[in-house]
């Protein structure tokens, strides 16, 4: 017979204020095979759970049921409490009397009743727990870094150092994302180059970093410390190791100077072979697929014009994608953002004058390895701009765009304003239009107030709309600190557009099967506690995948979600809950719907002596719980929540 | 064989604007629509808003529910009529307990309202409706060389929450159309500027100043015509554009004509059948070309 | 009734007045509360420059309950109903929306109404139609009407007194 123990927790005031702990904890003892019934202020401090330990022993218990808190906070803590008293922890069942009771009732009275028939219910599962045992997987000590920008380069780094094997794939020809394209950053005015550099080399030549760059995952299979990653590395058409980067091909390319460069936010032009940027890690040449006159329209003169320019043979048109599989314990996702495209505020005149530009591509004109060597110009007519004019939040703090904000935009304008000051001197007009400055980092409100010092016009409102009028910008904006409207008259017009994920986290969402809040971005497992993980466990996120943040909180958080995946790939073995789905063999009929359910493919039909029956994976399962609602004949069963288990709670509460 | 619409001609058009409704009937006919004239209608109630929005709702109520009973839907010319039926039917749709209110004032007059009649402005019932290919067919006389400032009106673009046949923001329906009938459109910065008129109800001063102004700016960039779909606004740049330049001190003299007026020039109407006649604008300048 | 008597409306009884205020508050928590003072409505305002309304400042003062400020101000009449603060708002706030349900205000709690719009009115109950038919001098110097054109009948309400009579009560009803 079960000798069962009922721990009734007060949580401070938190459950006593509404409910009637001592007359739930003498309720409890009512109920049959209740052999003890407890109550104490914090069941989850040190005292309590000695208490329930001491009960355990003197008792000769077989269950217990904790009344307290969610399992959520601290299912864990009572399961170690009663594994040191030498019970199997999965004999152990919560009643949850403060979310689902005390939390969300205003009557002590019925609170009470409530709180007994919880109980009650968990009384009557614990009748039925069995004694379930984890088992564990061997860990695969290699992490795949999806995205090479700052945040992935620290966290391959953190990870390698650590001694970790890392595979990072970047989807462009060079690793260094957006941080590459930014001339200084802020507050401290460090070149942005100058400090990301060394670290992009460090990756190169880190003997524990496998780089695949131009490259793609398409396929992840298998579960935490274990995954499978099919990665697609596109053609080059450029042989790496015979390519030494001298810039021959680029020379000779007959679209030399045609095709607008991303790297330069198209401020710029390249040839259809290109390396990004001076800096590119690896410094290696790459055929643009989409503009190479041989590779769209099959043929470039007699020869293409960038093979008879290479001495060293490297230009290599039959190259095809290769696929690579690698396996890795851990992954960590840092895909970073894109920038809203301001034309979705036609309002604003993007696509009306070329002298409407957004922040990045000012910062390709301010930066001295830019297109204009760091020449500010009118890209319309190339003149000197004699009043330039930003206009921040464009899309961000929007309803219609993006209701979050961007939180990089304002420190990125004022320090824009102080590069442009430096550059243009005093002459040059420069306007601000701001909807509330956020200055919040360290560092940050001290850089703002040196702005305010230097001669720049702030308007505290957002425009309607800019006009080009005879090739100049006309603004009207409402300044509700002074509450007039000024009328502005500028050569230039600096959009500093909202952060959005980027273009490719849905696939990326869909690949490895982790979710995207509504905004897009991918979901982290808790706000607070949990910023890195996602709920997958074994996935981290970091930088901007994540959410909108500056360098520093990017880099921060990738050493964090290095971090958190060494937690898993510096264990050698990986336990796994017990709480898991499990097929009876004998009344399985192997109809296959749980196959087709299960979203972890943890289920397969295997045919054997007693013929084709469902069989569960025990490293794939996450204990969900779909098969077992779907098993029309009830012969998935999860462990610790089997029918026999529950219906008895569901008998005692209906 | 010929569509039919019902005719919703509001207030302005038919007891003044009467070159809107020729020209209109002009075009129309010789794109086989049949208009449908529609006894007992009444005014839309959007001039009336700023007094009663209730009426308002009602006033678009009844003449939705008159179309429902033949069975056609609506061809709307003004575009203040249009934003207050299409607002009309979205609330009724959307708001049970004031559909209920408006259905029970309804049954006094007669009437019922299902919401199951479509609105079509001028601009979308050529551009999407017959199409720019119908169009170009029936032009026997290119406007060659005519270089034209567009003028949506307010109501035609805005709000795109009720849903307008136009985009709020970059409307290019109008320059498609003109664009097929030879003739030149050009974006100029003060293209959705208002003209003001509702304010002539109270502040006619005012409503003058701004047409004055946007008139001034068409006539500083060297347009050869201006062109509107709004019996409201062509009454401003049209009839009033004499006194509208005097508040802004300029004397303008710009030839202001109905979207449909160039279509049927363009089609080898004869003037008078367009209403050219009726113009205060000084249209001449455009006819002798 | 063909005609409201508006002189009626201004001397409100105290039931009626009662029914305002509940109206008035109604009004300050049906309207939405988002607005966080950029001011792109007032920047953009076609009223703005010649007539000084300010959107934005209408929506604060709303947010802060001074109603009567605003009803009994001429500035509400000065919006020309482009919708520009309706489209572009960041926050989907409609300060043009918000000024038609302070004029109704202000014409239900008897206060005078501007320029034509009683005229407007009277028209409407009367005729259905804000004007009648209009006599026009072509350029020719001709006078003109629907008939000298040949265009077809005005359609107009056909059965006036039952028209009338939804349209006053509707008047006098609230929102």
């Amino acid at each position: 017979m079960a000798r069962i123990g009922v721990f009734v927790c007060q949580c401070g005031v938190n459950i006593s204020a509404t409910v009637n702990v001592e007359e739930v904890r003498d309720y409890a003892k009512t109920l049959d095979d209740v052999t003890v019934s407890k109550e104490y202020k914090y069941m989850c401090s040190d005292r309590g759970a000695q208490l329930i330990k001491d009960a355990i022993k003197k008792h000769k218990l077989t269950g217990v049921v904790i009344a307290s808190c969610s399992p959520r906070m601290h299912e864990q803590t009572f399961r170690r409490v009663v594994e040191d008293s030498g019970l199997n922890p999965y004999t152990m069942e919560i009643a949850n009397i403060r979310e689902q009771c005390s939390w969300v009732h205003d009557d002590p009275k019925k609170a009470t009743e409530k709180a007994k028939t919880l109980i009650k219910a968990a009384v009557a599962k614990a009748r039925w727990l069995e004694p379930l045992q984890s088992s564990s997987i061997a860990v695969t000590p290699n992490a795949l870094v999806i995205g090479g920008g700052i945040a992935g380069i620290q966290a391959s780094l953190d990870l390698a150092d650590s001694g970790y094997h890392v595979i990072l794939v970047e989807r462009t020809p060079s690793i260094g994302g957006r941080m590459a394209q930014l001339d200084k950053t802020y507050p401290t005015l460090d070149c942005s180059s100058c400090i990301l550099t060394p670290k992009m080399m460090d990756v190169a030549n880190h003997p524990n970093i496998e780089l695949l760059t131009y490259a793609e995952v398409h396929e992840i299979s298998g579960s935490i410390g274990n995954y499978t990653i099919n990665i697609t590395q596109h053609p080059r058409y450029v042989d790496m190791d015979k390519c030494t980067a001298c810039g021959d091909c680029a020379a000779a390319c007959r679209l030399k100077d045609r095709i607008a460069s991303e790297f330069d936010m198209n401020m710029g032009k390249r040839s259809a072979i290109y390396v990004p940027f001076p800096q590119a890690i690896p410094l290696k040449y790459t055929i643009d697929v989409d503009h190479c006159l041989f590779l769209t329209r099959g043929k470039c003169g007699d020869v293409p014009a960038c093979q008879s320019a290479c001495v060293r043979k490297a230009i290599d048109f039959s190259q095809k994608s290769v696929t690579h599989e690698r396996h890795v314990g851990a992954i960590i996702v840092t895909t970073g953002y894109d920038l809203t495209d301001p034309a979705a505020l036609y309002e604003y005149g993007y696509l009306k004058s070329a002298d409407v530009i957004t922040s990045l591509e000012l910062e390709r004109l301010i930066s001295s390895s830019g297109p204009t060597r760091g020449e500010i110009f009118k890209p319309s007519n190339g003149d000197k701009p004699k009043s330039i004019t930003f206009i921040l939040c464009v899309g961000s703090r929007d309803q219609t765009a993006h209701e979050y904000c961007c939180r990089i935009g304002c420190m990125s304008s004022l320090k824009h304003v102080f590069l442009l000051r430096e550059k243009l001197g005093d002459e040059v007009e420069i306007n601000l239009c701001y909807t509330d400055i956020r200055s919040f980092g360290k560092g940050y409100e001290e850089f703002y107030r040196k702005i305010r010092g230097i001669n720049t016009n702030f308007f505290r409102g957002r425009p309607s709309e800019v006009r080009p009028i005879n090739d100049q910008l006309s603004i009207d904006i409402f300044d509700t600190t002074t509450n007039k409207l000024f009328e502005i008259t500028s050569d230039l017009v600096v959009l500093v557009p909202a952060l959005e994920p980027s273009i490719t986290s849905e696939g990326i969402a869909r690949v490895l099967r982790i979710s995207q809040s509504p905004d897009g971005f991918f979901l982290e497992a808790h706000p607070k506690l949990r910023p890195m993980d996602t709920f997958t466990s074994g996935i981290y996120i970091a930088g901007c995948a994540q959410g909108p943040k500056d360098i520093t909180d990017t880099v921060s958080q990738a050493s964090g979600a290095a971090a958190r995946a060494m937690t898993i790939l510096s264990k050698k073995e990986l336990e796994i809950e017990p709480l898991i789905a499990q097929s009876n063999e004998d009344l399985c009929s192997g109809c296959g719907i749980c196959v087709s359910i299960c979203p972890y493919s943890a289920i397969e039909l295997i045919e054997d002596k007693k013929g084709t029956h469902s069989h569960v994976n025990e490293a794939l399962c996450k204990g969900c719980g779909a098969c077992c609602s779907s098993c029309p004949v009830g012969a998935m069963q999860q462990k610790g929540n089997q029918d026999t288990q529950l219906l008895p709670m569901i008998k005692e509460t209906v | 064989m010929k569509k039919k619409y019902g005719l919703y001609p509001g207030c302005v058009m038919p007891t003044e604007q009467y070159a809107y409704e020729l020209s209109a009937q002009a075009v129309l006919s010789k794109l086989n629509i049949d208009l449908i004239d529609i006894p007992n209608q009444s005014c839309c109630g959007e001039p009336l808003k700023s007094v009663n929005k209730l009426m308002t709702l009602y006033l678009s109520a009844r003449n939705l529910a008159l179309a429902e009973h033949h069975n056609l839907d609506l061809f709307v010319p003004c575009p203040m009529c249009h934003l207050a039926l299409s607002e009309a039917k979205k609330i009724l749709k959307e708001n049970p307990d004031l559909k209920e209110k408006i259905t029970a004032q309804l049954q006094n007059e007669g009437l019922t309202y299902q919401g199951t009649t479509s609105i079509v402005h001028t601009i979308d019932l050529l551009h999407d409706h017959i199409g720019l290919e119908t169009i170009k067919k029936h032009v026997t006389h290119p406007l060659k060389d005519l270089k034209v400032a567009v003028h949506y009106g307010c109501h035609l673009n805005r709000p795109k929450d009720i849903g307008r046949p136009v985009d709020s923001e970059n409307p290019q329906k109008m320059e498609h159309i003109l664009k097929t009938l030879g003739s030149n459109p050009v974006d100029y910065p003060q293209k959705l500027d208002c003209c003001g008129a509702l304010l002539t109800i109270n502040l006619p001063e005012s409503a003058l100043t701004k047409t004055g102004q946007k008139l001034d700016a068409v006539q500083n960039l060297g347009f050869d015509v201006f062109v509107d779909t709004c019996p409201w606004c062509h009454k401003m740049f049209d009839a009033r554009q004499t006194k509208a330049g005097e508040t802004v001190a300029k004397k303008l003299s710009v030839p202001v004509v109905y979207l449909t007026q160039l279509v049927g020039l363009a089609f080898g109407f004869k003037e008078t059948d367009l209403g050219l006649h009726l113009n205060q604008s000084p249209v001449d300048a455009l006819l002798s070309r | 009734m063909s005609i409201i008597d508006l002189t009626s409306m201004a001397k409100p009884q105290e039931d009626i007045k009662r029914e305002i205020n509940q109206r008035l508050l109604k009004l300050k928590e049906e309207l939405p509360d988002y607005c966080y003072q950029c001011a792109k409505c007032t920047a953009g305002c076609e009223a703005h420059k010649l007539l000084e309304l300010e959107p934005h400042k209408i929506v604060a003062l709303l947010k802060r309950g001074l109603i009567d400020e605003m009803t009994n101000s001429d500035v509400i009449w000065t919006c020309m109903s482009c919708f520009k603060c309706w489209e572009r708002c960041p926050q989907k706030v409609a300060p043009v929306e918000i000024l038609f349900a302070l004029k109704n205000l202000s014409v239900a709690s008897g206060k005078q109404i501007p320029g034509q719009y009683t005229s407007i009115l009277q028209s409407v109950l009367t005729i259905g139609l804000i004007q009648d038919i209009q006599t026009i001098t072509s350029k020719e110097g001709k006078t003109i009407d629907r008939t000298a054109l040949s265009l077809p009948q005005l359609s107009k309400p056909l059965e006036p007194m039952k028209f009338q009579a939804v349209i006053a009560q509707l008047a006098m009803e609230k929102i």
